[in-house]
């Protein structure tokens, strides 16, 4: 990287924000490493960065960490795709339909607005601590942002292009994928990005709760332990997942739907 | 105004026209509609028990919409909701509190440097996207089970919607505001309570509300795990003992809790926004 920038002129100002937010985040685990020099170090209160590293490279050889994020993966993946079809079918059809919408509105609101997260001891008590309790939470969680993005996508359909698509000839099959599906999707997108988040919350409070295995039991349990670099180590997985997934679908939309940047 | 409104809702039907002859039950379809959808719900809830009989297995865990009202009704009458309802709230005053006095300043501060900005954007948006959960087993080693760790969690949560809130705000200020009041002399504290913090208002107030979601959120999850007394607690010990209408009971105190701030920041809101139409009359 720091033989590439030296030939380039105007390297350091294209790349200047990048630069300096890798310069802070190099500068927050120095001082975090250099602040034990000065203060005594209480490995049963707090870690250091090269410790959290060894930890998190013993996690990975020996699996332990992957086997444990392959265990947290299954329900995420059963209860985020549940939540995105259903929610993506039922918001289509409160937009789509006005007095579908009207009834249920007020009653998706609510849901929305009360802690669904308080329901948890609940599904767990009633569907156990495995797979089924796990994906109904995050289910639950994750639904609300695809019901609501995809109403609102509907209800963002120019009506204008339809009637245009319409009278120019063309077929219905034309309708859903010049007019409809371009128009929604991003809703759709930009609603999943927010599920995601949610359905994380789902999987750490499943397993917080009742788990004998998954990341959210590993982190739970190795504070049980004070084992506090694999903690982190474990914190810190998590932390890049959250980051990649949302992250990731962002870099999605920009790239799939250039049009909408900027809102 | 309400010309743009009738083409908005009238997008969905492209079967239905809407007769504009009776505009009384236009306008009151949403609200009938509304109500009617939350009776029908209420009314087929309760009287399911009655039509399909439950087995004894699956009773352990029904309740009906009566029983809960029942229960909540009862918890206001014998006095035994408030003790932990004001555990509950203060902690989640305590946390959101903090969070508005750390994350307006914030808030402004990155709004205002773009190299501030970019230092801070990666611990930001890490932050951010990392749901807070996973900072609750560290949160209750470093301040135990008391109020503190409570307050902790409700911070975190609260924090980034305000300030990230506040950044779109500060940042959205008009140029030629900052530029006269400048021209004039001004610093940048007058800069930043002259125009900057006034006209960022209505994204720092949409940002509240969306704190006060997650602080609600933040109380609840931190009092399932890691905390001895509160609603949160009451409402994890009744699912243990299958007291469901307790836990409803609670889920929807905890709903009303975060309606009623969510109906005082509007109120907020209004006053503080009074300026604006004034102003655009003005001009």
């Amino acid at each position: 990287m720091s033989d590439q920038a030296a030939p380039h002129q105007g390297f350091a100002s294209r790349y200047r924000n990048v630069l300096l937010g890798l310069l802070a985040v190099a500068i927050f685990f120095a001082a975090w490493q250099a602040v034990f020099l000065f203060v005594p170090f209480n490995p049963l209160f707090i870690s250091k960065p090269t410790l959290i590293l060894q930890a998190l490279v013993s996690l990975l050889v020996s699996g332990d960490l992957l086997h444990d994020l392959a265990i947290s993966a299954v329900p995420f993946v059963y209860g985020f795709s549940s939540a995105a079809v259903v929610g993506v079918a039922l918001g289509i059809v409160m937009g789509w339909r006005p007095r579908v919408g009207y009834t249920l509105d007020p009653i998706m609101i609510m849901f929305y607005a009360s802690p669904l997260v308080a329901l948890a001891p609940l599904v767990i008590v009633f569907f156990g601590v495995g797979v089924s309790g796990k994906t109904i939470i995050i289910f639950l969680l994750s639904i609300f942002p695809f019901i609501f993005n995809a109403q609102a996508g509907v209800h963002a359909v120019d009506r204008l292009l339809i009637n245009v698509v319409r009278s120019l000839g063309g077929s219905e099959r034309d309708l859903y994928l010049k007019v409809i599906v371009p128009s929604v999707l991003p809703y759709i997108v930009a609603g999943a990005r927010i599920a995601v988040g949610r359905g994380l919350i789902g999987v750490l409070v499943g397993e917080f709760f009742a788990a004998s295995e998954g990341i959210g039991y590993a982190i739970a349990r190795f504070g049980d332990l004070f084992a506090l670099d694999k903690m982190f180590a474990c914190i810190l997985c998590i932390m890049i997942i959250a980051v990649a997934l949302t992250e990731g679908i962002r870099l999605a939309e920009r790239v799939a739907f250039p049009w909408r940047v900027g809102q | 105004m309400t010309e743009t409104r009738a083409i908005e809702t009238d997008i969905g039907g492209p079967l239905e026209s809407a007769a504009p002859a009776d505009g009384l039950w236009h306008r009151l379809e949403s609200t009938i509609f509304g109500a009617g959808g939350i009776v029908v719900l209420l009314a087929v809830w309760e009287a399911l028990p009655r039509i399909v009989t439950l087995s004894a297995g699956t009773k352990l865990f029904f309740t009906t919409p009566s029983q809960i009202a029942e229960t909540l009704w009862q918890m206001f009458a014998t006095g035994s909701i408030w003790v932990p309802l004001s555990v509950s709230a203060s902690g989640f005053a305590l946390g959101l509190g903090l969070a508005v006095v750390a994350g307006l300043p914030l808030g402004v501060l990155i709004g205002r440097s773009p190299t501030l900005n970019a230092m801070l954007d990666p611990f930001i948006t890490a932050f951010n996207a990392t749901p807070r959960l996973v900072f609750l087993p560290l949160i209750m080693l470093w301040f135990g089970l008391g109020l503190w760790a409570k307050v902790i969690v409700v911070f975190i949560g609260a924090l980034f919607p305000i300030l990230i809130n506040t950044y779109e705000g500060v940042r959205n200020a008009d140029k030629t505001l900052i530029n006269v009041v400048r021209s004039f002399g001004a610093n940048e504290w007058d800069v930043a309570r002259l125009v900057v913090v006034p006209n960022a208002m209505p994204y720092i107030v949409a940002g509240l509300r969306l704190a006060i979601g997650r602080a609600v959120l933040g109380v609840v999850v931190a009092e399932f795990f890691g905390s001895e007394s509160g609603l949160g607690v009451m409402m994890v010990q009744a699912a243990g003992q299958y007291h469901v209408d307790k836990v409803f009971a609670g889920l929807i105190v905890f709903a009303g809790l975060s309606l009623i701030m969510t109906a005082a920041v509007q109120v907020l809101e209004n006053r503080l926004t009074l300026w604006r139409p004034q102003r655009a009359g003005g001009e």
